[in-house]
């Protein structure tokens, strides 16, 4: 909320500075974003007449002013702006003047005549249209009514204030107003709030002549209290109260509006003015909107209505969306003669979903949303009539009109001391803590350790029950200071922490990633329906069962991803076209499938995205067997795979021959949707499903005490003999002696070979746990190894 | 014959001296002590000498013999380890050339840094690791923490909304409800997690962002040992000199609330740009846990009391290493990762 210092300064007695109250502030709980001084940038700016004006003899464009600044001769300047004439009041900008965006003024020739300054437009002084009329438009600022020439153009607008814009938290609706504000701030400053009296206007007749009011839904709106103005004289308001306004931000329009605002800003509640010709038998109905209802607000806007919505009505017609915005038919014109100042209460609750279901808001409703409280209802328009006669706006009638079904009357609860003080860990005598409740307002006794405590209507934060203690417990301990409270470490219980077995196997597993030469990226969760599209991912395929949000900032990023390709292809596609020089990536995320009635199922997933050169397939494969060696598990792969891979080079990948992810090069058609010209290669794996099948912490075997040999052989065998197959034969052959290091070193298809065959090379070593191994072994072993190989895959030994 | 013994002696330590490399110097030694040497030539005609006089010069000779082979053996030392010295000077490197690096590091994110030093903090402050959904339902996330819908509150965080009563949590808060649901008190917890909010990205922004929450439950909890613990885990987190500030906040779920603030860690408190000047940072949110809460799990607050705090992994990430922009952390840019 903004709050203006000239107006905090009818509530309290002001002997600090703006920072100082800042810091005051802050220790209560109140966060003061920025002091603003109005106009803060200008200076040397004055009231000027145009005394006289000519043409420049040199310039068809140019005027020549003789300006009166106040000083007795007036100041020749030169200005281009056509909307200035004789007698008129402009800001004159002297020499030394500072304007808005730091420019300053210097006098100058143009053309030939001396300029001693500058006439200014409401932009040069960094002004808008809602600051003061006519700042917005293109040419110099004309003032309104009799101003001194040489006054300082900041008093002369009003805009001279000090604003202090705070930012309430939302337990704190009651200081959603000056009133409110100001009770807090004299009570941070140590000063006594001078409590505003309102002084009730009497009026004459009886509103029941001009108006009634039916409420027909009393838990929407508990409260409907109204006063009835005749005779008005809609005029503009006086200066004092625009200047407020404008300190606010708010524009003013004309007394009644300009009321309304003022009280809105000073307590805090919203109210609205009815013409009250436009109300049929002068008859408020509240009530639920019927069905295909349409309502014109204000602002000119139709506006269809559900049976949800409350509305204002007559018994003809709706006058108003209750609580967000008056209508269009009974708005105050000019030819108003008798108005309806309505100050109501409306369920929050229910003003927010008209403001849904509207897609609009208004100040108003955002109050009614915070909460409003029925007392506060008809102070507001105690207040509102007392200034309407005060600014002479019309004829108040008497009587108000009281619709009420809300429980206006006070609570005192109570609350323990004992407790307070255990929640705090202080020893603040129950006395004391009275005398600090008194301090913001808030009558307490202390009857032994019990506070006895009249809440004020406004304080609808303090709950009754058992809860009051700890609400009681930060009103004390903000006016106690919290930096009153000494740090403690804990006592009690002891406690051992650890960091959890699937959090440890995450940091390892990161770690051994890194330790291969990735990057970690974090990527969004959000995703979009053409992402998955271009990923090539069937109908039907669990990648589609996407879980879709109902508030997605836009199309493509409606949907929870499934996988972390598409944000790691995005990721990988800047780094190329950026040319960082690193193409290696990994990232950890969790990815959400919606084939769950209840919660999503949420799977954490590993990917890892290589690209460039020196990267292939078997890379990328022989990495994630690395990081799997970490954990002392190997894994298997498969021909299969998912439709992003390029077919034929895919893998599914297995682990203690359960699948957990895939492998392979991206689909051209994948590579060209994120314009990555070389071949890339992408994993996936699902870490839930992965780690369960790590080994368990290994057991020492003892080191060979004979040496070993190492042979190897190239067997020549059909395209069609995978590796594995292979290995398992070579693995599982029977023989005398132990067999290591198996590994496929060379494959070669060409010359030499037939079409349709490859030869594979095979390198191992070869021991005995208890000797040397001697020639024959060695060559006995070998032969065995060969048959084996000829027999299980007709393959033949090479040359 | 002495004088021809004395000849060869001293004319063999000249040569030795003039030998320049092991050749030579095997050389000198064959033609002195070789099997045809100057020396053995002179042993050999000692024969004629009488019985006496063999005796005394051979043992003289043998002194120079032995003489002899040492200096050659000392000789033939210095030589080598001139030889090595030449070698060494040879091969002398530019040690100020760059290192090969032939299985270059990758790097861990600096969030995930972060998040570690914090957590490791906590753990070694007794809390324990606890995790939840992302997805998650609306009771947790908000009506459990004393968020019941249309709660004016519910404002203060922007939602992802699934459905009616499912939502992208908005804080990691919601496992606070599943740990004091599913958890037998006394414990304290450690919470680390995506959380979402429809924020727009900008520079302090982020619609997806990392959370940590504090959760700890026991008997007689006060506000005191909340500003304790949290002055012990920002002392390890950010070093001693580091200084808090607790001012009072509002949060649903926690009452008394606080702020708490650093002394600004780029500038010491002095004011800079990282700290618009006020000398503080706002690092997180914290209180004593809400009596509504606990009860809405099934607690009685008048027998158990908690406190709870939460951070953005994020901005301590990026006060850590001075990060400008939010956004750098999820660009992925390898030139920003790779300097962490």
């Amino acid at each position: 909320m903004k709050l203006p210092l000239s107006w905090l300064k009818d509530y309290v007695e002001w002997n600090v500075t703006p920072e100082q109250l800042v810091e005051k502030l802050m220790w209560r709980g109140f966060e003061v974003a920025s002091v603003e001084t109005q106009m803060q940038e200008i200076s040397g700016v004055v009231v000027g007449r145009i005394a006289s004006l000519r043409r420049h003899e040199n310039s068809d464009h140019l005027l020549v002013c003789a300006v009166d600044v106040g000083k007795g001769e007036p100041v020749q300047i030169v200005t281009g702006a056509p909307n200035v004439f004789e007698g008129a009041l402009v800001p004159a900008a002297l020499d030394g003047a500072k304007l808005a965006g730091g420019m300053s003024i210097k006098p100058t020739v143009m053309r030939g005549v001396q300029s001693l300054g500058m006439l200014c437009s409401g932009q040069e002084l960094g002004l808008t249209e809602a600051d003061y009329p006519g700042a917005g438009i293109h040419g110099i600022l004309i003032l309104e009514g009799e101003r001194t020439p040489g006054q300082d153009i900041r008093q002369a607008l009003g805009m001279d204030d000090v604003v202090f814009n705070i930012e309430l938290t939302p337990n704190r609706a009651d200081c959603q107003s000056v009133v409110g504000m100001c009770r807090e701030a004299a009570a941070a400053l140590g000063q006594t709030f001078r409590e505003p009296a309102i002084k009730r206007v009497k009026g004459a007749g009886s509103a029941a002549d001009y108006a009634r009011v039916s409420v027909l839904n009393s838990e929407l709106c508990p409260r409907y209290c109204a006063r009835v103005v005749t005779d008005l004289n809609i005029a503009p308001s006086p200066a004092w109260m625009q200047k407020r306004l404008r300190a606010v931000g708010m524009r003013p329009i004309n007394n009644i509006v300009d009321i309304t605002n003022y009280v809105l800003v000073e307590y805090g509640h919203p109210m609205h003015a009815f013409d009250l010709a436009c109300v049929k038998d002068g008859h408020i109905v509240v009530r639920n909107a019927h069905e295909n209802e349409v309502v014109t607000t204000l602002d000119g806007k139709e506006r269809p209505v559900s049976p949800e919505t409350l509305l204002i009505a007559d018994p003809e017609k709706g006058v108003g969306i209750a609580g967000v915005m008056g209508g269009l038919n009974s708005e105050i014109t000019e030819n108003t003669k008798a108005t309806l100042f309505e100050s109501a209460v409306f369920k929050g609750s229910n003003i927010r979903a008209t403001t849904r279901s509207l897609r609009h808001t208004t100040d108003a409703a955002a109050r009614f949303m915070k909460g409003v409280e029925p007392v506060n209802a008809m102070l507001a328009l105690e207040r509102a009539v007392e200034l309407v006669d005060q600014l002479g706006a019309g004829k108040v009638v008497g009587d108000t009109i009281d619709v009420c079904a809300a429980d206006t009357s006070e609570r005192v609860v109570e609350a323990d001391a004992a407790h307070i003080n255990r929640i705090l860990n202080t020893k603040i005598p129950a006395k004391d803590m009275a005398d600090m409740l008194g301090s913001i307002n808030i009558e307490a006794k202390a009857e032994g350790d019990t506070l006895v405590i009249r809440v004020p209507h406004y304080r609808v934060d303090i709950e009754s029950g058992v809860e009051a203690d700890w609400d009681i417990a930060e009103e004390v301990a903000r006016i106690y200071g919290y930096y009153n409270i000494a740090p403690k470490l804990m006592e009690g219980s002891t406690f051992s922490g650890r960091v959890g077995e699937a959090f440890r196997d995450e940091d390892k597993l990161k770690d051994a990633l890194a330790a291969q030469g990735l990057y970690e990226m974090y990527n969004y969760n959000f995703t979009g329906p053409a992402a998955l599209e271009a990923l090539r991912i069937p109908e039907g395929d669990e990648k589609r069962l996407a879980v879709k949000l109902l508030n997605p900032f836009g199309e493509d990023q409606s949907l929870m991803r499934t996988t972390l390709l598409p944000g790691m292809l995005d990721a990988l596609a800047r780094n190329l076209s950026r040319k960082t020089g690193h193409a290696a990536f990994f990232e950890i995320g969790n990815c959400h499938f919606d084939n769950n009635p209840d919660l999503p199922e949420e799977r954490k997933l590993l990917g890892i995205l290589l690209a460039g050169e020196g990267e292939d397939f078997f890379t990328l494969k022989g990495l994630i067997e690395e990081v799997c060696s970490r954990f002392y598990m190997e894994i298997e792969v498969a021909p299969g795979g998912g439709e992003y891979f390029q077919p034929g080079r895919k893998g599914v990948i297995h682990a203690g021959g359960e699948a957990v992810g895939e492998l392979g090069a991206l689909h051209p058609a994948v590579r060209k949707a994120w314009e990555i010209d070389c071949p890339a290669y992408y994993a996936e794996l699902n870490v839930g499903e992965l780690l369960p099948h790590k080994g368990a912490t290994p057991t020492y075997k003892a080191l060979p005490k004979f040496p070993k040999v190492a042979r190897d052989i190239a067997i020549v065998v059909d395209e069609s003999v995978t590796a594995k197959e292979a290995r398992d034969v070579i693995e599982k052959a029977r023989l005398k002696v132990v067999l290591d290091d198996i590994s496929l070193f060379d494959v070669y298809r060409g010359q030499g070979i037939p079409a349709g065959k490859k030869s594979m090379a095979w390198s191992f070593t070869l021991r005995a746990e208890d000797h040397t191994l001697a020639d024959e072994e060695i060559q006995t072993a070998v032969a065995t190894l060969v048959r084996a190989l000829q027999a299980r895959l007709k393959a033949e030994l090479r040359g | 014959m002495y004088d021809k013994l004395n000849e060869i002696r001293e004319e063999t330590l000249r040569r030795l001296n003039e030998a320049g490399d092991e050749k030579e110097l095997e050389a000198l030694g064959v033609s002195v002590l070789g099997r045809s040497g100057a020396l053995t030539e002179i042993l050999r005609g000692m024969g004629k000498l009488e019985k006496d006089e063999r005796a005394k010069f051979g043992q003289t000779a043998n002194l120079v013999k032995k003489e002899l082979e040492d200096a050659i053996s000392l000789r033939r030392e210095k030589i080598a380890a001139a030889m090595q010295e030449k070698r060494f000077a040879l091969e002398a490197l530019d040690v100020t050339e760059p290192g090969v690096r032939k299985r270059p590091m990758g790097r861990l994110h600096p969030m995930t840094q972060t998040y570690r030093t914090i957590r490791d903090a906590l753990v070694g402050m007794g809390f324990t690791t606890f995790d939840g959904p992302e997805v998650e339902y609306d009771e947790y996330n908000f009506t459990k923490l004393n968020l019941p819908k249309d709660h004016p509150a519910r404002d203060m965080q922007d939602t992802f909304y699934v459905s009616e009563r499912v939502v992208l949590r908005t804080h990691t808060s919601p496992c606070e409800a599943r740990a004091l649901l599913a958890l037998e008190p006394p414990f304290r917890l450690v919470i680390p997690g995506r959380v979402f909010r429809v924020d727009e990205a900008d520079a302090s922004h982020s619609p997806v962002f990392m959370q940590m929450e504090g959760l700890v439950i026991d008997r007689n909890i006060s506000l005191a040992d909340l500003k304790g613990t949290i002055d012990a885990f920002v002392h390890a987190v950010f070093g001693e000199e580091v200084k808090t500030r607790f001012r009072p906040s509002y949060f649903p779920f926690t009452e008394p609330s606080a702020e708490v603030d650093i002394s600004c860690t780029m500038c010491g408190g002095c004011g800079c740009r990282v700290c618009k000047g006020t000398g503080w940072l706002e690092i997180m949110g914290c209180g004593i846990t809400n009596p509504h809460e606990l009860e809405n799990c099934g607690l009685d607050p008048r027998e158990w009391s908690a406190f709870a705090f939460g951070l953005g992994v994020d901005r301590v990430a990026s006060l850590r290493y001075g990060i400008t922009h939010n956004r750098l952390q999820y660009e992925n840019d390898a030139r920003f990762l790779g300097q962490f």
